[in-house]
């Protein structure tokens, strides 16, 4: 055999290229080439990805354990950053470098060996490089420890919105700027067909130049969301889409707008939209405020293992009276973010453009030069602790 | 060869290098080329013995199979000399499952292997028609208490070791539901479905999961379009089906030299695994790391 033909050959079929293919044969081939790639449907035709896929895909099988090379005392080990299911996170430096880094580590079940949430996680960050998704430098694993070495982030959304001293209300730039970024980094998830799952305050990670990062791909792309596994376990179910909610085993990229939109919304208030504390008690207030959906606004509503024909009855309300800071186009988005019905929910790449962000280069332009004429006054050490700062935006960069 | 389009990756597979094909860690270590190809034949077939006693779907067994094989790729990879057969088959089923949306427990696990490893398995047997097998001894395969933590301690080691070497590149994109897809494209899988078109559908299905088995890896060395429309080519010649006189499968991105390797590819493998069926007649495959010491020394003794 010619193993080479292997690697020579690694076309694919694109779906972008599919409609425009080089068809230089006869008129009659053409056309019959033309009508089977005409009835092609690509996966991304479905989910209505629009950009070319990018993702940074090893080609090849790895030639060598180049992961190992590093030993765990590479790392200075400094606090606890925190706790999860499954792992420990501390601050690190970087000996050779003094590049600060997040270590997690991972936590081997003596019974189940290494957790699927961390061999997923890991196949998928190995993959998803962009500028709003947090990266993982390296994995290190030893007998007995699995370590992923992150890029340090300074907090998460949650402690950045305690932390700002309004009660965690955060300022109207901020705010665009947040969910602009968040969008970006779900569009590029989605267009590489991962679903992240499992978005709310504590996964989008802040660092101080105002950059904001999706992490914790423990969930993503694995079918089926796994409820309270362990009983000392809080899944959250406040940024959970109420399809999911109602039992729907063939949800879509659709689930991470929901959550977006509800984090968008605690953003406003400081406060989650839905803080509810079992599946039913989560639906409920989801209702009261976007209205019980029945068979006429939501045909085949009824089918979902979840559905109860006695939900108590909700008008739909004005979200405006939640988010009484929310302007009108803001409020526009968050309600195409914010449906009931999967399918009408904004795409992350159409929430993008949406015209809400139009204005948002301005705004940066003109906080950069309020920053720059701070930093001349002599004030420029508040900026730099932007987190503890409040009163002004944090500097932003992109 | 044309400029390639850029990679839609959900569609793709890291693939083998050359160098990774043509010298492995096992030969290194002086398994000879086709003794290795028997191990990994064996493996892959026990792979797929324990799948499918544990009820797994084909997607997760033949997943479980092309992560073994990457196991035992290239010369940093893993050796058949320091690690069994029946544990990279074992932690590669096990670990698959564990990511799926199936996970099976360590006790199920290693109760399949202890019975598929146990003397009277039907794999250890020798292939020759049903007489003259021995009766399944349960107590030959009973795993105790004691047995069941050694040998789990032993299937999470190796579970670690694997996610290692592969790099943790635990991703399988298997050309079948492609496959499926491209004969819908084509207009032979009608709605309702004829003898024919079922047939068609069948036999494209059995041919990539033959394909699975061949000692070309071809799971290793081809992306799953490649695979899906070499497996559609070959079943609608032997069924009777005709396709489009044209050249349809370049609508597909394959080009008629990678069809004709592949198409050959495939149609070997039926031939290919008769011989090791007939090669290992009289004793079974060296599954463990002794039978293969013992394998090799027989081999050395014989060739003085």
């Amino acid at each position: 055999m010619d193993p080479s033909r292997g690697t020579s050959c690694a076309r694919n079929i694109n779906p972008q290229h599919t409609t425009s293919l080089p068809l230089t044969h006869q008129s009659s081939r053409n056309n019959l080439k033309r009508q089977i790639t005409d009835q092609l449907v690509a996966p991304s035709d479905v989910l209505n990805y629009e950009r070319t896929v990018k993702r940074q895909k090893p080609e090849q099988l790895p030639g060598s354990q180049a992961m190992d090379k590093r030993h765990p005392s590479s790392f200075q080990q400094l606090e606890k950053l925190g706790e999860g299911t499954y792992a420990t996170v501390f601050k690190g430096r970087n000996r050779q470098t003094g590049e600060l880094v997040a270590l997690k580590e991972i936590h081997l079940d003596s019974e189940e060996g290494t957790p699927s949430t961390a061999i997923r996680e890991i196949s998928l960050m190995k993959e998803l490089k962009h500028d709003n998704i947090v990266s993982l430098h390296d994995v290190i694993h030893t007998e007995n420890k699995l370590m992923l070495v992150f890029e340090y982030m300074d907090k998460d959304l949650k402690k950045y919105m305690d932390s700002r001293g309004s009660g965690g209300q955060l300022d109207y730039i901020t705010i665009k700027s947040f969910m602009h970024q968040l969008l970006q980094g779900i569009a590029f998830c989605h267009e590489n067909r991962v679903l992240h799952r499992d978005l709310k305050p504590q996964n989008l990670l802040i660092n101080n130049k105002g950059q904001l990062k999706l992490a914790d791909f423990g969930l993503a792309r694995a079918f089926g969301i796994p409820v309270n596994t362990f009983s000392n376990e809080v899944v959250t179910l406040w940024y959970r889409a109420p399809d999911v909610l109602l039992g729907s085993r063939t949800y879509n990229t659709s689930i991470d707008i929901w959550s977006a939109g509800c984090i968008m919304a605690e953003m406003y208030t400081g406060r989650p939209l839905f803080p509810g504390t079992t599946n039913e008690d989560q639906l409920q207030k989801i209702f009261r405020i976007m209205g019980t959906p029945s068979e006429r606004s939501w045909p085949g509503i009824s089918q979902f293992p979840e559905y109860k024909s006695n939900f108590h009855v909700y008008a739909t309300q004005d979200l405006r009276m939640f988010l009484p800071q929310i302007d009108q186009m803001g409020l526009d988005l968050i309600s195409r973010m914010l449906q009931l019905r999967p399918e009408m929910r904004i795409g992350a790449l159409e929430a993008l453009s949406h015209l809400w962000f139009r204005d948002l280069p301005q705004l940066r332009q003109q906080q950069a030069q309020q920053a720059q004429q701070m930093q001349l006054g002599g004030q420029g050490s508040m900026l730099m602790g932007g987190a503890s700062g409040g009163g002004y935006g944090v500097p932003v960069y992109q | 060869m044309a400029p390639e389009p850029e990679q839609l990756s959900s569609l793709s597979n890291p693939l083998a290098t050359v160098d990774q094909l043509s010298t492995s860690s096992s030969q290194l270590d002086g398994v000879p080329a086709d003794l290795e190809g028997s191990l990994r034949f064996a493996g892959a077939k026990l792979t797929q013995a324990a799948g499918i006693l544990l009820r797994l779907p084909q997607e997760i067994i033949a997943q479980a199979i092309v992560i073994f094989y990457r196991f035992y790729l290239g010369s940093e990879g893993g050796s058949f000399r320091i690690n069994a057969v029946k544990d990279v088959s074992a932690a590669s089923l096990y670990m698959t499952a564990k990511i799926s949306f199936l996970p099976q427990s360590t006790r199920s696990v290693l109760n399949v292997y202890a019975y598929l490893l146990s003397p009277t398995s039907p794999l250890r047997q020798p292939s020759e028609g049903i007489t003259g097998k021995e009766k399944p001894d349960a107590e030959s395969y009973y795993l105790s208490e004691g047995s069941y933590h050694s040998a789990r301690a032993t299937l999470l080691q190796t579970e670690s070791i694997l996610l290692r070497s592969i790099s943790f590149i635990t991703q399988v994109t298997l050309p079948h539901h492609l496959a499926l897809t491209y004969l819908q494209t084509l207009g032979v899988l009608p709605p309702s479905p004829t003898t024919k078109s079922s047939a068609l559908a069948a036999r494209t299905l059995a041919h990539l999961n033959t394909a699975l088995f061949s000692p070309q890896l071809l799971y290793l060395t081809h992306q799953p379009p490649h695979l899906a429309v070499s497996a559609i080519y070959l079943a609608a010649r032997e069924v009777g089906v005709k396709l489009p006189s044209m050249e349809w499968w370049e609508v597909f991105d394959v080009d008629r030299e990678t069809l004709g390797f592949l198409v050959v590819g495939l149609g070997s493998c039926e031939g290919w695994i008769e011989g090791e069926n007939e090669k290992w007649t009289e004793i079974s495959c060296p599954l463990t790391l002794d039978e293969l010491e013992e394998e090799i020394r027989r081999r050395d003794v014989e060739n003085g």
